[in-house]
């Protein structure tokens, strides 16, 4: 029998700067997301995201105690008031000990974007979001 | 006391005090330079930026005897007196063919090449032309037999590559290398609009008030209402990427030209990307043909075209269908929203322009004009020893 899937919607915007996940990562670029069941930090590399140009995410991903760690992580983005995504599918390549690398992003137009991470974890998919303004 | 309120308005920030501009319109402006950008090669070409190659690709470029029956170039669709294009709505090889010949002008500062984008260097880009028996129908056994005749040539080709390749498809990647390096030396200089823009940078308002004012309004509808900027973005106007702009793209009735669609199918079929092993160590060049993906909105989609030099590569759009630039302003003022895909982005939408507004972003438009591109001439070749 299939593990049932369960899809969350995290809507979040940085988490507090004392956040402990993701710490190794460069604190001046660092972004944290919250979820009922762990939390993922990224730096963009290179940093600060601009429109036009491919970058990549370095990614932690931290289970809230008693979780397990995810078994797969996909990157997209998009962005909903122009009704279309990137034209570019990203690649993730897993690190270990929740550490993850996404390369080939690149957001062609200024103004918002939605950063996408659907994160596969104990039988669930939890798709967490989080905007970014894009010069 | 009197001396200090003049130093305080002249520190005032230009945008505002000066040029008519909003802080955020000053901040949009400054986003479409400096120009000329710091310099790029064509990937994957390990021979570009070199002197001896740009030298060789131009006795290419310009020479019929590229052509299989010696009578086109590649500046035949691309001469130096029209931006390097040819003034046709679609270009004429050997026999009619279906698209418009794009400007070369800052090409090397694009991230795909060709309006469906089916190419992802220029060297890449020049093998199709070259060998397609529509356009130069060019081949190994004429290039060879071009080196027998012209000592100048070979001479050329061996200080550039060593000894001409003995594989038939190594021979014809080295001219469009040389090629590649030749286009890709062809940066377009600085503009009337470079000129206010860097005022506005530095804060000049002296300088930044020559600009004209009709341009000046076009460049507030360009970054403002108009929202021109979000696909012609940064500076060289193009974000790089494919639009839908509810242009007509059959090619002759019953026949669609996919444009982006087609153009990644292709893509994904060659064997000279940046990913194939006849691509010198591209690096991180690379990252785009490794992960574009193809979508169903691409169909019908075409590259967004830099608008440096846009007003001197008339006729416009992929197949030339909008006779001129004034044209260009009025298929967005009037746009037809019908004629945009169902499942596609949801960006534009018609301006509307009075007479005046329309007036004023042609004059905008035609401030990217770098006067010293309609100048441009071939560089003299020392013979080759």
């Amino acid at each position: 029998m299939r593990a049932p899937l369960l899809l969350l919607l995290a809507l979040a915007g940085p988490v507090l700067a004392d956040d402990s996940c993701g710490t190794a990562l460069d604190p001046r670029t660092r972004q944290v997301i919250g979820a009922p069941t762990l939390q993922l930090a990224y730096v963009p590399q290179p940093a600060p995201l601009a429109s036009g140009r491919h970058f990549g995410l370095d990614i932690v991903v931290c289970p809230r105690p008693g979780t397990p760690l995810p078994v797969a992580l996909q990157v997209d983005a998009d962005m909903p008031a122009h009704r279309h995504g990137m034209n570019y599918r990203a690649t993730v390549r897993t690190l270990g000990d929740g550490r993850y690398r996404a390369e080939g992003l690149l957001l062609h137009m200024p103004g918002r974007w939605r950063l996408l991470f659907d994160v596969s974890a104990d039988g669930r998919l939890q798709r967490l979001v989080h905007e970014v303004d894009v010069p | 006391m009197r001396r200090w309120r003049v130093a305080a308005l002249l520190a005032l920030p230009l945008g505002v005090a000066a040029a008519g501009l909003s802080d955020d319109e000053r901040q949009r402006v400054l986003s479409h330079g400096p120009w000329p950008p710091a310099p790029v090669l064509d990937a994957g070409n390990a021979v570009a930026g070199r002197a001896d190659a740009v030298a060789l690709g131009q006795r290419l470029f310009f020479d019929p005897r590229l052509s299989g029956d010696g009578r086109l170039a590649c500046a035949s669709c691309h001469a130096p007196a029209l931006a390097f294009a040819d003034g046709r709505a679609r270009s004429q090889g050997r026999e009619p063919l279906d698209r418009n010949a794009p400007s070369l002008w800052n090409a090397v500062h694009e991230r795909w090449l060709g309006w469906d984008g089916a190419a992802d260097s220029l060297w890449s880009q020049a093998l199709r032309p070259l060998t397609d028996p529509r356009e130069l129908a060019s081949g190994p056994q004429a290039l060879r037999r071009w080196l027998g005749d012209d000592e100048d040539l070979a001479c050329r080709w061996r200080q550039v590559f060593g000894t001409p390749a003995a594989d038939d498809g190594a021979l014809l990647v080295q001219a469009a290398k040389a090629l590649g390096a030749f286009t890709g030396s062809l940066v377009s200089g600085p503009t009337p609009f470079d000129r206010f823009r860097d005022a506005l940078a530095r804060g000049d308002r002296r300088a930044a008030a020559r600009y004209p004012a009709p341009a000046l309004r076009g460049l507030q509808l360009f970054v403002g209402r108009g929202r021109c900027a979000l696909c012609h973005a940064g500076p060289r106007f193009s974000n790089g990427e494919f639009a839908d702009i509810g242009a007509g793209f059959f090619v002759r009735p019953g026949q669609v030209d996919p444009g982006r669609h087609g153009g990644i199918l292709a893509l994904q079929r060659s064997g000279h990307t940046l990913l194939s092993p006849h691509a010198d160590a591209p690096g991180d060049a690379a990252i785009k043909t490794r992960h574009v993906q193809l979508q169903h909105r691409n169909f019908g989609e075409f590259k967004v075209p830099g608008l440096r030099n846009v007003a001197l590569t008339a006729p416009y759009l992929h197949d030339g269908q909008v006779a001129t630039l004034a044209g260009m302003v009025q298929h967005y003022s009037e746009l037809d929203l019908d004629r945009l895909h169902a499942d596609g982005e949801r960006i534009l939408q018609p301006l509307q322009l009075t007479r005046r507004e329309a007036a004023d972003l042609l004059a905008f438009l035609q401030t990217l004009t770098d006067p010293g591109a309609r100048r441009w001439q071939p560089g003299v070749l020392p013979r080759c020893r």
